[in-house]
């Protein structure tokens, strides 16, 4: 099988994919957005909630997409559940820049992190959207 | 596969691109036709010979160039004219695409002929370019927006559609040849419209490439396309409309080349087809869209349609055999297009696998939302035919949707 095909659909984005974790909507909660990709119809909605310390407490997503906007949601949800605002804002930058092909000056996430196994969508560039659609929506969410 | 009778074109080599490998080694397989069409040798050559060795504005000075210019330009309208069998050359409006087109129609044919309550039909399966610029007209002005059902072949059903018409129906507006379906349009709903005499625009996006296309015995009032469909360069458009229709609307924009005289009082505008070509036009790509037109006729628009309609029956026929496939639309004829999912693989990873496997189709909802919706799906795989395609590559095609399936079962 082609390597590029390999990489970008790791045996986690399969499984995170087909069964995406913290899929749902969380109660309560007092941030929500959606997203959407208009380019090809994907869309999720997001929700959480920021406890007074500035800690998500927790985070859950709907929507429908394909398996990498899927396993993109679903590992986003894992990774940011129970971390201080400042800390996720640092990964979400560290994770655009991953997905754009640039892994180089990551502040925060590292090799051993499981949102590097969608290190690979780097190689199809039409598919980075469908990787930060969760993403856009969690940035969205903190500016409203 | 079978050899039998295929009419093999042998046009491959005519176009450059398709001697591409994608990443490096695969022979390129290109199902996506219906976005845009590859664009033969002809088209290429002489678009770059127009820079080089003709290039001025049009209509605007008395040199050599814009000579050469204008009548490169113009030499293109009457070859469109013919093309599409126009009555006259004042019936061809060249715009930058069929979008521009339909946004033209409904802006000018709101101006002189609707007012607020009255009523325009469309149906459930237009393209967005066929619903945004008629949603404009119901969110400034109050027009009412009527939707033809379809039946599940993917054709309009005729007899909603004719149930729509009321006395405040002023225009139609339907797609002659479906871009996700590749179904056409059922004539019906034509002579439907000339009997309550109402204009139609037919969005022929996807047959002017595909079906012989005579705007007078089909006997609609208007009818777009666009160039880069039809194997000419992108950022040129056709507007058809019946020159009694034309006349009476208004200019779509202001701008040079469309007017007669200018004083600070007023102007007047130019006689078709200029008053409705507002500015220095795309007059390279009109004439790229010329030389796209000769190449097809000297292929022969009928051997196109015939070798284009054995692969999609035999690809049809093919994705039909296999039980993890769902096509969407019937089993009637179709021109060119097939959609299809693959049961629980979503479109991209069809259209990602495909890529690497150097097959390129599209995935998505094919600016047909309101469409997806009815069909309960969020997108579609969909294949689309030119005059390059083969059988053979329907057959590589088929292995790589096997492989396709099960590495995403696995
Ligand atoms: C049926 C149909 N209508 C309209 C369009 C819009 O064409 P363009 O973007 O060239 O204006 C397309 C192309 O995608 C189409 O398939």
């Amino acid at each position: 099988m082609n390597d590029l095909i390999n990489d970008l659909y790791q045996e986690i984005i399969l499984d995170h994919g087909r069964e995406p974790r913290n899929f749902g909507e969380c109660e309560p909660h007092n941030k929500s957005a959606d997203g959407h990709n208009p380019l090809c119809g994907d869309s999720l909605k997001l929700t959480f909630l920021l406890n007074d310390q500035n800690i998500i407490e927790d985070i859950k997503f709907t929507g429908e997409g394909c398996a990498i906007s899927l396993a993109s949601a679903s590992l986003m949800t894992e990774k940011l559940k129970g971390k201080k605002i400042e800390v996720a804002e640092e990964i979400f930058k560290d994770f655009t820049n991953l997905v754009s092909g640039s892994d180089e000056d990551l502040k925060v996430l590292n090799e051993e992190d499981s949102l590097y196994a969608l290190k690979g969508v780097g190689g199809f560039p039409m598919r980075v959207k469908c990787a930060t659609m969760a993403w856009h929506a969690f940035n969205q969410a903190l500016k409203d | 596969m079978d050899n039998s009778k295929t009419l093999n074109l042998n046009v491959r080599k005519d176009f450059p691109i398709l001697s591409k490998k994608i990443l490096e080694k695969k022979d390129l397989i290109y199902f996506d036709t219906a976005a845009s069409a590859q664009k033969p040798n002809t088209v290429i050559d002489e678009t770059n010979d127009f820079y080089k060795n003709h290039y001025s504005n049009v209509s605007r000075g008395v040199h050599t160039l814009s000579v050469e210019s204008t009548f490169r330009y113009e030499d293109a309208r009457k070859k469109v004219q013919k093309f599409l069998n126009a009555r006259s050359e004042n019936e061809i409006i060249f715009t930058k695409s069929a979008t521009e087109g339909i946004n033209l129609v409904a802006q000018s044919f709101y101006e002189k002929f609707m007012q607020k309550g009255d009523e325009v039909i469309l149906s459930l399966i237009e393209h967005h370019s066929n619903l945004i610029p008629w949603f404009f007209l119901r969110d400034k002005y109050g027009v009412v927006l009527k939707f033809a059902n379809i039946q599940s072949s993917g054709e309009i059903d005729i007899d909603h559609f004719n149930s729509l018409f009321t006395n405040k129906t002023k225009i139609v507006s339907l797609t002659h040849l479906s871009n996700v379906f590749g179904t056409e349009l059922n004539e019906k709903a034509i002579s439907i419209c000339k009997d309550k005499n109402v204009p139609i625009l037919l969005d022929g996006c996807q047959s002017a490439a595909h079906l012989k296309i005579d705007v007078q015995k089909l006997g609609c009032d208007f009818f777009v396309f666009s160039g880069h469909k039809t194997y000419g360069p992108a950022g040129i458009g056709v507007l058809y409309g019946t020159e009694n229709l034309l006349s009476e609307m208004p200019p779509y924009q202001g701008g040079g080349g469309m007017i007669g005289d200018v004083s600070l009082e007023g102007a007047s505008y130019a006689e078709l087809p200029a008053k409705y070509e507002a500015g220095t036009p795309p007059l390279v790509e009109a004439h790229g869209l010329g030389i796209a037109i000769d190449y097809m006729n000297k292929i022969g628009l009928d051997n196109i349609i015939e070798h284009e309609n054995e692969i999609t029956k035999y690809a049809f026929n093919k994705l039909d055999e296999i039980d993890f496939i769902e096509i969407h639309g019937g089993d009637n004829k179709r021109n060119s297009i097939i959609s299809f999912n693959i049961k629980n693989v979503h479109s991209h990873e069809v259209s990602s696998f495909l890529d690497v496997e150097g097959i390129a189709i599209r995935a998505g909802h094919h600016c047909c939302q309101p469409l997806m919706k009815h069909l309960g799906v969020n997108s579609t795989a969909r294949l689309s035919f030119g005059v390059y395609n083969s059988l053979e590559e329907v057959d590589k095609f088929v292995i790589a949707l096997h492989k396709c399936k099960e590495f995403f079962n696995k």
